[in-house]
């Protein structure tokens, strides 16, 4: 029992703990409060363009993103042309990049493209890791802005001058420690692309035409320069296209321990900061408890049902029979029979193996599928398309959600919007008109925190609705049935949440622009998922920005008898059930279709 | 606005030489000097002195002398990690793991004991019944259309074969042209499940498998052949066996052993699955160097005991060992494989 959950409970503990000091650093950085580096500070004038009021610090945000974007096309489109390419790899496919820009930019890293097949480490290190440091900051200093408009700022700091703080006193340092512990343990750092190797049995790869033993061809490249980064930056985009699975991404059960926490650190680290930052630490703690809440049940879901085996082994002693409507058989029901199934003689006392490495230990795979969703990172140490049917489920919830910690900036700032709609529900049960922060919500806040909380579903639902029912959806689904389904609504969910983990079975690789025999709907895919991904990250940040300053610019009346206290058990239970509830409402039919369907379903399901 | 333009182009002027040349740049200064082993991929020499493999990533073993890797569904291309990413419900996964497991399970219990089922699986194949039907092929083939069809891609020898036949029945031919009419010109891969179905019937107990023979200049000719026993009999037809003979007490296999890992380079293996294949390395370890089998077997047992080790000394995991490590310290210790 004390190897199942000593590894997520220590993880839980550890970022609990060092992110109390660390948010402290982080509001004392924000506020401007620190000492600049020699010769930093003249950077940091030459930046400075001066106080903006939310308009301005929201277009500079937006301008700022549009350059990474063209940054972003350019360093991938000019791929074969650049050095650090020895392996001469070619261009990818239009709609792949458009998709990996978008992807990268948003801090989803979606990835349509495999990072060991495709990418050159000219491409890992411009494109991957300038991406991965850069957008993470963005929602940093977005979630920065809201607070300071929180405060009643009329001016919210300036946006050149955050992104620059951001990076340098606080990601860099983080990285560079993380990469440091991450070689020491096996991962590898070199600017080489491959290394071949003879195998030790010779031949054991086969042999080419002439009868010479193959040798093997290992790709590595500067990981532990990347995948600091991913992971702090809750990024997620792996050097290779096994992600954190990969022996070189994830060498040992110290790295994954390591890759876990870094993962976790600014997304805790970021709610206490808030509650810092606007002297109400006591309400940040609420909220963090809510997120904890949530977090520890999305992972204990995850480990339980991963520990059981794999149910496509195992025996199904009796055979079931369903009564099924039908409207063309008599009586308006068919009978469908799913005959008794025989188990294979496996022993899975370690739970479904299947996509799972063995040096993680027993719950890794699960804790890592959990977290990785919440925090919004998408890294995965395992195959999410193996995982037991309700296993997925946790991931699923986490990615609907989008609020327990979540990335960075974006996961505080989506929880305010369940928060400002919480208090609305509150306020109209007891007829008392509601309030945050002392300040009266009034219509125009709430209608822009639904906005703001709309995108996702509508996003969600809406493409997988549409590639679901057709040919674009069906042809790229891998496994069959309830599960195919699921593969596709994955991929939205994550592409939405800007998580960018994935079922992989889903066939969305065109790959080199001349690849003969891409995916036949990769090119649909793309292009939708980079769409999601670009409105369901800029809308939730530009929105919440103007609620912020709306509600920050009225005045603040002094808290009397009737106030609800924003730190209270009472909040506590509202917030947790205004998510909860608004989950369910949004989400439950289409878990019914996918997950819960594939659990009851046939299993195995003909083929 | 054009101010806000300016200014960022000053701040990616500023932060990517930062986070793109100095970053790695310290990182890979530190490694190569204080970690050069681990930054340069883990890569270790064998007997001759060249590198031989990482130790962090798996590479294939065909030969008994050798532990065996965890099967890979990227067949150990380190240039192109992959998952299966089959899920439960697919029935492939469940065909992948059979196909693995009829030629090496043995009884757990009763009579025979110890004993391979895989004798008994060629004796129930050759009596042609399944469910009480005859033809066990043919109910294979409709049971599951993919993978007759997936035995035709499987091999270029296969879809030849298919050809062959394709030119002995064209009546079967012409009147599944009559009933597909979308496909006017098939292909040896869409005539599968036809394939099999007619197959079935004119050789009943047997399956056309790749069988080599001695040719009378000495050389030896591989051709397909219907057989009616050996490895495809045993491992394509386990599944339907074990439907059959539900009760049968069979040995657990290690889990890992039979289950795909999520690189496709897993390089550990579980300690159970190590000690599972003790066995058959051990016997043929002392058949090679002409030894004590009982003396290898303990000396290859202390090899295992020495290697394994688990995640954070136990606390959150079960035993594993380095599969390269292991055959690397055989190789040293007994010499070239026969």
């Amino acid at each position: 029992m004390l190897q199942l959950w000593l590894l997520p409970a220590a993880l839980i503990v550890t970022a609990v703990l060092v992110s109390i000091p660390l948010s402290k650093y982080c509001a004392w950085i924000m506020e401007g409060q620190y000492r600049p580096l020699p010769g930093f500070g003249w950077i940091e004038r030459k930046l400075d363009s001066g106080p903006q009021d939310w308009k301005q610090y929201t277009a500079a945000l937006l301008i700022f993103n549009l350059l990474l974007f063209v940054w972003g096309y350019v360093v991938l489109a000019v791929q074969p042309i650049m050095p650090l390419n020895p392996r001469h790899l070619g261009m990818l496919a239009p709609t792949t990049i458009f998709n990996s820009v978008t992807s990268f930019m948003t801090n989803t890293n979606l990835q349509d493209y495999s990072g060991d097949v495709h990418f050159s480490n000219f491409s890992q290190i411009f494109f991957t890791i300038s991406n991965q440091y850069i957008s993470a900051a963005v929602g940093f200093c977005a979630l920065v802005a809201m607070i300071r408009a929180f405060r009643g700022e009329q001016k919210v700091g300036n946006y050149f001058v955050d992104m620059w703080r951001v990076l340098i006193y606080m990601f860099v340092p983080a990285a560079i420690l993380s990469g440091v512990l991450f070689m020491q343990q096996g991962m590898p750092m070199t600017f080489k692309s491959t290394i071949q190797v003879a195998t030790l049995e010779p031949g054991a790869m086969g042999t080419d035409d002439k009868g010479v033993a193959k040798e093997q061809t290992i790709v590595f490249g500067p990981v532990a320069a990347a995948i600091p980064i991913k992971q702090i930056g809750t990024n997620g985009g792996g050097f290779f296209g096994a992600n954190s699975a990969h022996p070189y991404e994830n060498p040992s059960a110290w790295t994954n321990f390591i890759t876990c926490f870094d993962m976790m650190m600014f997304p805790f680290t970021l709610v206490l900061m808030f509650g810092r930052m606007l002297r109400r630490v006591r309400h940040s703690i609420v909220i963090y408890g809510v997120m904890l809440t949530l977090m520890v049940g999305m992972i204990a879901w995850a480990i339980y049902f991963e520990l059981k085996p794999n149910p496509g082994l195992t025996a199904h002693p009796a055979s079931v029979t369903y009564k099924i409507p039908s409207a063309t058989a008599k009586g308006g029901f068919r009978e469908l029979t799913i005959p008794q199934v025989a188990g294979l003689p496996i022993d899975q006392h370690l739970g479904n193996l299947e996509g799972k490495e063995m040096r993680f230990g027993i719950v890794a795979a699960p804790t890592f599928a959990a977290l990785t969703t919440a925090v919004t990172c998408g890294a995965v140490n395992c195959a999410h398309d193996s995982l037991n049917p309700l296993t997925g489920l946790s991931p699923m919830v986490g990615m609907w959600l989008n609020c327990v910690f979540g990335g960075k900036g974006v996961g505080m700032i989506n929880i305010l919007l369940f928060l400002i709609i919480g208090v609305f529900i509150a306020g109209q049960m007891v007829g008392r008109s509601p309030e945050y922060l002392g300040r009266k919500v009034g219509a125009r806040e709430v209608k822009l925190a639904v906005i703001a909380l709309l995108v996702h579903p509508l996003m969600i639902l809406g493409t997988t609705g549409l590639f679901a029912a057709t040919s674009w959806g069906t042809k790229a689904e891998f496994n069959p049935a309830a599960h195919g389904f699921s593969e596709v609504m994955y991929q939205f969910t994550s592409a939405s949440a800007n998580n960018g983990s994935g079922f992989e079975g889903l066939g969305d690789t065109w790959g080199f622009n001349d690849n003969p025999n891409p995916a036949p709907t990769s090119r649909q895919l793309d292009i939708a998922a980079g769409l999601v991904m670009l409105f369901s990250r800029y809308l939730p940040i530009v929105a919440p920005i103007a609620m912020a300053a709306f509600l920050g610019m009225k005045k603040e009346a002094p808290s009397g008898l009737g106030t609800m206290r924003d730190d209270s058990m009472t909040f506590y239970w509202l917030l947790l059930g205004t998510i909860v509830i608004l989950g369910a409402l949004m989400f439950l039919p289409v878990a019914a279709l996918g997950p819960l369907a594939d659990h009851w379903g046939p299993m195995p399901f003909g083929g | 606005m054009s101010r806000y333009f300016s200014k960022s182009f000053l701040l990616f002027l500023f932060v990517i030489p930062i986070i793109c040349i100095i970053y790695p740049s310290v990182l890979w200064v530190i490694g190569q000097v204080f970690f050069p082993f681990q930054a340069n991929g883990s890569i270790v020499n064998g007997p001759d002195g060249k590198p031989v493999g990482s130790l962090l990533i798996a590479q294939p073993f065909t030969k008994d002398e050798y532990f065996q890797p965890r099967p890979s569904a990227a067949s150990y291309d380190a240039s192109a990690s992959a998952p299966s990413n089959l899920s439960a419900s697919n029935y492939l996964l469940r065909d992948r793991v059979a196909r693995a497991l009829g030629p090496i399970v043995v009884y757990s219990d009763g009579p025979k004991k110890g004993q391979q089922i895989a004798p008994d699986i060629e004796a129930w194949f050759q009596q042609d019944k399944f469910g009480g039907q005859p033809h066990i092929v043919a109910q294979w083939d409709d049971a599951h259309n993919e993978l007759a069809t997936g035995w035709v891609s499987a091999d270029p020898t296969h879809a030849a074969y298919v050809d062959d036949w394709t030119k002995k029945h064209p009546n079967e031919v012409s009147k599944w042209k009559k009933d597909n009419p979308g496909t006017p010109d098939p292909k040896a891969a869409d005539l599968a499940v036809l394939f099999f179905e007619t197959f079935s019937k004119d050789n009943p107990g047997k399956f056309p498998s790749a069988v080599s023979h001695q040719g009378a200049d000495g050389k030896t000719v591989t051709a397909i052949e219907p057989v009616n026993q050996g490895s495809d009999i045993q491992s394509i037809f386990f599944d339907m066996w074990r439907q059959e003979h539900a009760d049968a007490p069979l040995q657990d296999v290690p889990a890992d052993m039979v289950m795909a890992s999520g690189s496709g380079l897993d390089p550990h293996i579980s300690l159970p699955n190590a000690e599972y294949q003790l066995d058959r390395i051990s016997q043929k370890w002392a058949s090679d160097t002409k030894r004590d089998p009982k003396q290898v077997r303990n000396e290859i047992e202390q090899m295992i005991e020495a290697n394994a080790c688990a995640p954070f000394g136990g606390l959150a995991g079960e035993k594993f060992v380095n599969v390269l490590e292991l055959n690397l310290a055989l190789r040293n210790k007994y010499g070239q494989p026969q």
